[in-house]
């Protein structure tokens, strides 16, 4: 039986994971998991680490276990993400990871996310196309797409994962990332995705909240994402994206930012937007510098 | 069927609805008439004036009367005003069986197991008509609710219709009465045996096999229907000549007792001995629904004639039902009502249009056809809608609405299923109770079952939950269910919820039960709860929280800490759907929707003053008449006096609340209104608990209360007053009081003399004595003819003075209590002190003047030509275009990758702002450059970082990638990549309230330096921005033109301060800087400004000029002041300056400033630019600069190159 079907052992903690409920994963009780699920099940449990950032425990808890290639690429991933920028070893051991088990669902999920960051995305797309029937992978495939800006192939890749599996929840947040990229009536369809999400009970946390917040941005409902924000700032005060799309939304009302800025500056000095922003200040003083204004004296 | 009402008594015989009042009269088997309020279950009166059992009763429908008939053979009228018979009619020779009046003479008609039908005149308490022919028992007879018939049943098996117009000629008033109508009445006797014209027989209905218990005529239709022992209901038709059988309706097993046509619907209903109410399809003639009572026969039934309600009695009491539910099923969905009419069909209304749509769908189908849906659930998602129906035990139907409506279709895809309750639950799933099985299934939108639920024992209905929860409502609680993780999340016990009404922004949720209303939190935190005796019916939720609901006769509403009150009485039920300002939306019983206006005032006052918004009830008090003892009572029980004080105009209260909140200026001011030494008195008391003496004092005198006034003043060491307290006492001549006061004084001479006065010799020497007065001593021993030897005096003690008041108390007041000065009442005082300087806040006129002595000078133009000033603007529309083409260069692709929706904006818009947003900002300066200009970029840094930081949004995805960046668009519904542009933050709008009117506002309160400023940002936000529509290019262009003009006013007004350092007066300062700031000031008033704003200029530029002996020129602003000025007090001055300057205009100083040359002012310079003189402009705000400025950075907006070539600033595309 699929363990990953409706009645499988893996269902709720594999949902829970793509919920971003990942202190939820981490406490999860696996211990009753049948043999053949609990690799999976603790694979899953390193990455919400991961994503929780806790990086050496996750590296520590597969310390000596290196030849499980699950295991090996779950060190790979952490080691990566912890330290993005100083990260040749690490390559070299996705990289040989990648030649060895191109075949392994882990590795390719997580060797696949490196090489994506790395900027490898056609090598990352290669790996992950291997994928058989992994709604994962193609949550991952659809991610990159979009960094390409190939809405195209990202919509049609969500499309043919609708066909094998419905209304499962990655596949509508696949297609709602598409749809974000496409917008027009797309916009609300994410909204109501994003928002059943973030406002169930069950299912909340900081990310869906964010995400539906960015909808709503899109759709102009600036008082409702300010709302969803402040919310996903109460859960987590430190994300780093709920700081971003504040300055977002603070920059739409024409509201001063510094303060903001110097926060996101603070917990997450990489984060996307700080780069574009450092990125266009410099563009600026390189455009200025073709024009001689003259003053008069 | 829905009870409404069931009482318990004896065998019910006889019903009457009362047409207006929830009253209903039921004559009992046990001698007993009751009258009961079916709406609130109370019995009111009893009538127990006959003897035997009463079987007929009626209401009149006009008067306060009603009449009855008894097994005592007697008829009764009573007035249930005065609770009394007011008379009997005797006639009748057996148990009388029905009582009817008629719908409009003074008739009553009655029948009789006499076997007569009897029609008596009830204002004349006379028998008028004795109708004979049935040969048994006539069992019931009616009168025709419009035509002269009358129609009887009899045990003899027959049913009669009578023609009684005869009767109705000859008792109405008589006109002109033909020869014939005399001999008719000459001989009234040949009709038939009896001798009997008025009321003959018109047709014989036969057809039952037994007695006939009851008939009816139907009261539109020419139909009869008639019940009898043959246990059957007989339909019968008449035309004007024949009557006949039209069919029957078989179903009762036991005989029939009585029958009736519902009012408004093609119905029958009928009950009967066994057991049962019967309702029949009066066009099929088949039994549409059944209902058995366990053990009591009934025996009668009646119909209310106006609204749908229908009473029948039984062996032990009385029923009032409805057939059906009259709540409309509807669902609301942000400006829209989707609802379900009577036809069945689905219509939808827009509460921002307040239009009806036309009908969408027809659900006749759906159902039986007499059983009206129960409930609608909307799913925005999909457009679809899910019905219920009670129909066969509950069934459901999931229906896609079509796009538009386009007349009543029925429906092609339809899903259904069988379950008491269904709503949605989420964009892809509903949930199905079905409450025999006591089972959940959550069903997606292809109608399988992807979940199963039990809900708790005895669970009644389900209601959404908020987004993947369930309420689920059992009879005494109600649980909030998460669905994915099947789990209980909260219960709370709440009797009998039907149900449950969420507030916009889903954080609250009304629980409405038959009584009671229960807010709770979208967590189900219980939060408030109360009880209403009537039936409470709908609610809805205003935005800011409030809840609103209707009971059945009114519309109320309750905040959430449970205050409530009424909003207004409702003439019919209805069910509110949405409240919007003060239009409340709501469906009636007939489905449709209907606004009612209210007045929100009260309870937005009341939820300001809970959130203690003192704006908003500020707000309130200054727009709208909020009065009434209500409202006052409820501030001074919520401890508000102070605020409640704003409201009251009578005095006595006024000053209740004054003292109540400590407000003694009010309160003296009502007391002295008043004058009442009751008032007086506690206004005293009150004053010195806050150590206001001046106020005791004055209280103390108003009251003549000397004693007090003299203690006072001791206390607060007065001494002047008290030495006059003295006198006063003196003239009184009230020794007491002039000896207390001469002690207060410690002015021993005049207690001696005081006490000499009162021949009280003894205390008189031993106060001279003791105090050491030996002359007093030596005139009292002589007044008294005694010597010094002769008195023997007890040992003295050391003369005691009055303790000297150290402190001035009486000069001030002491340290007062704080009085309870609130918030509100110091945001009332401030905004009324702010009125009052608005206008002397105009800074600029601040300078005084007053004094002038001569001098006359004469006024200059102020007109501008506004046609130059948009030169830059002009030569815009033809050659813009260019602008999008070839500035676009697209660094495309590398390896598979796409370009980002920033590059495409670019491409898609010559508007520079877009491509700032894109992030192409060299390309974005290179269109500024050829539209207005621009070389100067360096201000527009945190424009362009503004803009960039507003068009992306982070999306987090998976885990461990870095998020999604996506491109915030204005184009919402825009798919086309080619045609997607992105946001520009702040709008036309946001800026014309925002820096636009600050920029005012610094002018009028002379900030000149951060009213620069905003000119300045304001220029560069519309620099950078991006309009809707041509209209608000034309729009944003004049705002430039404005800002420019302020921007160059404030400057040289700043300029010329600079020059004196702010000084007025230039007597100090040399001749090139006093012609100077002459000049400046001049200009001053030069540039387009408002005319309130330009008055201030030339109001300080008349000022200037008047201080500087300037007349001349002093005199010509005055002029233009008096012409154009907007401010009376500003004029005023300007007439006397101007008569002053009349005298001798002349200028001491002669400045370059022509007032009747045309001229615009150079932005950099501060000099005129006469007409004709060569000159050039900033390309973007039109600023006017010499020639010789041409080639540099432009003053006003500082990006712009003057004189520089351009092609108009894009806004729009």
């Amino acid at each position: 039986m699929d363990p990953y079907s409706v009645e499988g052992e893996l269902v709720n903690i594999h949902t829970t994971f793509h919920q971003a409920q990942y202190r939820t994963v981490v406490d999860f009780d696996t211990s009753s998991f049948s043999p053949s699920n609990t690799l999976p099940a603790r694979v899953l449990k390193l990455r919400a680490q991961i994503a929780l950032g806790n990086y050496d425990e996750a590296v520590s808890d597969v310390e000596g276990e290196e030849s499980t290639p699950d295991l090996a690429a779950v060190k790979a991933f952490a080691e990566y993400s912890k330290d993005p920028w100083d990260s040749e070893e690490t390559i070299q051991a996705v990289e040989q990871l990648v030649q060895q088990e191109p075949d392994n669902l882990n590795v390719q999920l997580l060797c696949g996310s490196v090489l994506a960051n790395v900027g490898r995305k056609d090598e990352a797309l290669a790996l992950l196309s291997r994928h058989q029937g992994s709604l994962d992978a193609v949550a991952l495939i659809v991610q990159i797409y979009l960094q390409q800006n190939r809405t195209d192939l990202a919509a049609k890749e969500a499309k043919s994962a609708r066909g094998f599996a419905q209304d499962s929840l990655l596949v509508n947040l696949a297609e709602s990332w598409v749809g974000l990229r496409e917008g027009g009536e797309k916009y609300q369809q994410a909204f109501y995705v994003f928002e059943e999400l973030a406002q169930a009970p069950a299912s909340t946390s900081p990310t869906s909240l964010i995400a539906q917040a960015v909808a709503e941005l899109h759709l102009g409902r600036l008082p409702e994402a300010e709302v969803a924000l402040q919310q996903a700032l109460e859960k987590q005060p430190e994300n780093p994206d709920a700081i971003a799309n504040s300055i977002v939304l603070n920059a739409i009302l024409g509201n001063e930012t510094e303060e903001l800025r110097a926060r996101l500056g603070t917990v997450a000095a990489k984060h996307e937007f700080l780069v574009g922003v450092e990125a266009r200040r410099e563009a600026f003083a390189a455009a200025c510098e073709r024009y001689d204004p003259k003053f008069e004296p | 069927m829905l009870t409404k009402f069931e009482s318990k008594s004896s065998r019910a015989k006889g019903l009457a609805f009362h047409p207006k009042r929830p009253w209903i009269l039921v004559s009992l088997h046990s001698s007993t008439i009751q009258l009961w309020d079916y709406r609130m279950g109370t019995l009111i009166d009893r009538f127990e004036e006959h003897d035997g059992p009463v079987r007929g009763i009626d209401f009149h429908k006009t008067q306060p009367l009603f009449v009855s008939g008894g097994d005592d053979y007697k008829i009764k009228v009573w007035s249930y005003q005065t609770r009394r018979c007011l008379f009997t009619l005797n006639g009748h020779l057996d148990y009388v069986r029905t009582v009817f009046f008629h719908h409009e003479l003074p008739w009553i008609l009655s029948s009789s197991d006499d076997q007569t039908i009897r029609i008596w005149n009830w204002q004349n308490r006379s028998l008028i008509c004795t109708m004979t022919g049935h040969n048994h028992y006539t069992m019931c007879a009616q009168f025709h609710p419009k035509e002269d018939l009358i129609v009887s049943a009899s045990l003899d098996q027959s049913v009669r219709v009578w023609d009684i117009s005869g009767l109705r000629k000859k008792h109405s008033a008589p006109t002109s009465m033909t020869f014939e109508d005399q001999m008719a009445r000459a001989n009234p006797n040949q009709a038939d045996m009896f001798g009997n014209t008025d009321a003959v027989v018109k047709f014989v209905l036969e057809g039952h096999d037994r007695g006939v218990n009851w008939v009816a005529f139907h009261p539109t239709l020419p139909l009869i229907v008639s019940a009898g022992d043959d246990r059957l209901v007989k339909l019968w038709r008449m035309s004007e000549t024949k009557a006949w059988e039209v069919d029957t309706c078989r179903g009762h097993f036991q005989n029939v007792s009585a029958c009736l046509f519902h009012p408004h619907q093609d119905l029958i209903l009928s009950v009967g001995e066994d057991k049962c109410i019967r309702v029949w399809d009066l066009n099929k003639r088949t039994s549409v629904q059944s209902f058995k009572r366990e053990n009591d026969r009934f025996w009668v039934i009646a119909a209310h004639p106006e609204i749908n309600l229908f009473a029948a009695g039984h062996d032990n009491g009385v029923m009032v039902f409805k057939l059906e539910r009259e709540r409309p099923a509807s669902a609301v969905y942000q400006n829209q009502l989707f609802y379900i009419t009577k036809e069945k069909h689905v219509r939808s209304y827009d509460f921002s249009k307040n239009v009806e749509s036309p009908p969408m769908l027809s659900l006749k189908k759906l159902g039986s056809p007499w059983v009206p849906p129960r409930s609608l659930s909307y799913n925005p998602a999909e457009r679809a809608i899910l019905v219920t129906s009670p129909t066969d035990g509950g069934t459901y139907e999931l229906i896609t609405l079509p796009r538009d409506a386009t007349g009543a279709v029925e429906p092609t895809d339809t899903k259904r299923g069988s379950g008491t309750s269904a709503v949605f639950v989420a964009r892809n799933r509903f949930a199905v109770f079905n409450q025999a099985s006591q089972q959940i299934d959550i069903r997606d939108l292809s109608n399988s079952t992807t979940k199963t639920i039990k809900p708790p024992h005895g669970t009644v209905d389900i209601c959404f939950g908020g987004t993947g929860c369930l309420l689920l409502i059992t009879a005494t609680s109600v649980v909030l269910y998460d669905i994915q993780q099947k789990q209980h999340l909260a219960e709370l016990s709440v009797n009998g919820v039907k149900y449950v009404v969420w507030s916009t922004d889903g954080l609250h949720a009304a629980l409405l039960s038959k009584h009671n209303v229960t807010i709770v939190t979208k967590s189900l935190e219980q939060i408030s709860t109360l009880h209403e005796t009537i039936r409470i019916k709908s609610a809805t939720w205003d935005d800011a929280g409030v809840l609103l609901y209707s009971t059945l006769n009114h519309i109320k509403y309750t905040l959430m800490n449970g205050d409530n009150g009424i909003v207004r009485t409702l003439e019919h039920t209805v069910y509110l759907v949405r409240v919007k300002g003060k239009s409340i939306y709501c469906l009636d019983r007939a489905a449709k929707p209907r606004i009612l206006t209210i007045d929100p005032t009260e309870y937005r006052f009341k939820l300001a003053l809970i959130k203690r918004d003192y704006d908003e009830m500020l707000n309130i008090i200054k727009t709208s008449s909020l009065v009434g003892q209500s409202i006052i009572s409820y501030l001074q029980k919520k401890g508000y006096p102070e605020i409640a004080l704003q409201f009251v105009q009578d005095p006595q209260t006024r000053f209740e609340l004054a003292i109540e909140c400590g407000n003694l200026d009010v309160a003296v001011e009502m007391a002295r209104q008043l004058d009442r030494p009751k008032l007086w008195t506690r206004l005293s008391t009150e004053a010195l608990a806050h150590g206001n003496h001046p106020i005791v004092e004055m209280a103390y005198q108003k009251l003549h209360s000397f004693d007090k006034l003299s203690f006072l003043y001791l206390s607060t060491g007065d001494k002047d007053k008290l030495t006059r307290m003295a006198k006063i006492a003196e003239h009184r001549g009230d020794m007491t009081s002039r000896f207390q006061n001469a002690l207060y004084l410690g002015d021993v001479r005049s207690r001696v003399d005081i006490l000499r006065e009162l021949d009280l010799y003894p205390l008189a020497y031993m106060t001279a004595k003791s105090h050491g007065l030996g002359d007093e001593c030596q005139t009292i021993l002589e007044a008294s003819g005694l010597s010094e030897e002769e008195i023997i005096l007890p040992s003295e003690g050391k003369p005691v003075s009055p303790p000297r008041a150290i402190v001035p108390t009486f000069q001030s007041k002491w340290p007062v209590k704080i009085t309870s000065s609130s918030t509100f009442q110091k945001a009332l005082l401030g905004e009324g002190g702010e009125e009052e300087t608005t206008p002397g806040t105009n800074g600029i006129g601040e300078e005084d003047l007053l004094e002038a002595d001569a001098a006359v000078h004469q006024n200059g133009h102020l007109e501008e030509g506004e046609d130059e000033d948009a030169a830059g603007w002009d030569m815009g529309d033809e050659n813009v275009v260019e602008a999008g083409g070839d500035l676009v260069d697209v660094d495309n692709t590398e390896g598979g990758a796409g370009s980002s929706e920033a590059e495409l904006w670019s491409r898609n818009s010559p508007i520079a702002a877009d491509h700032v947003a894109g992030g192409s900002y060299e390309t974005a300066m290179q269109l500024l450059n050829r539209q207005i200009g621009a070389v100067n970029f360096k201000p527009l840094d945190n424009r362009f970082q503004e803009i960039y930081q507003a068009s992306r949004t982070f999306l987090p995805a998976n885990a461990g990638l870095p998020p999604l960046v996506n491109y915030v668009r204005r184009t919402l519904k825009e798919t086309d990549s080619r045609k997607v542009l992105p946001l520009i933050s702040r709008d036309l709008e946001s800026i014309s309230a925002g820096e636009l009117q600050l920029g005012k506002t610094q002018m009028r309160t002379k900030k000149l330096e951060d009213g620069v400023k905003t000119f300045k940002k304001l220029l560069r936000l519309l620099m950078l921005n991006a309009v809707s529509s041509q209209r608000e290019v034309e729009e944003a262009k004049n705002m430039i033109s404005i800002a420019a003009q302020y921007a160059l006013a404030m400057s040289i007004e700043l300029h010329r301060r600079s020059l004196t350092g702010g000084s007025t007066d230039l007597a100090s300062f040399s001749d090139d800087i006093k012609k100077r700031s002459l000049e400046l000031s001049a200009y001053f008033t030069v540039p387009e400004l408002e005319p309130a704003h330009v008055t201030l200029a030339l109001f300080s530029a008349m000022n200037f000029a008047n201080k500087n002996k300037q007349f001349s020129s002093a005199l010509s602003f005055a002029n233009a002041l008096i012409e154009k000025g907007t401010n009376a007090k500003f004029k005023d001055n300007a007439r006397k300056i101007k008569s002053v300057c009349e005298r001798n205009p002349t200028d001491v100083i002669d400045i370059e400033f022509d007032q009747f040359g045309e001229f615009d002012i150079c932005a950099a310079s501060y000099t005129p630019i006469y007409g004709g003189e060569p000159s050039t402009a900033c390309p973007y705000d039109g600023s006017k600069y010499h020639s010789k400025y041409k080639g540099t950075v432009c003053k006003i907006c500082e990006v712009a190159q003057i004189g520089a070539p351009a092609s108009g600033l894009r806004l729009f595309v």
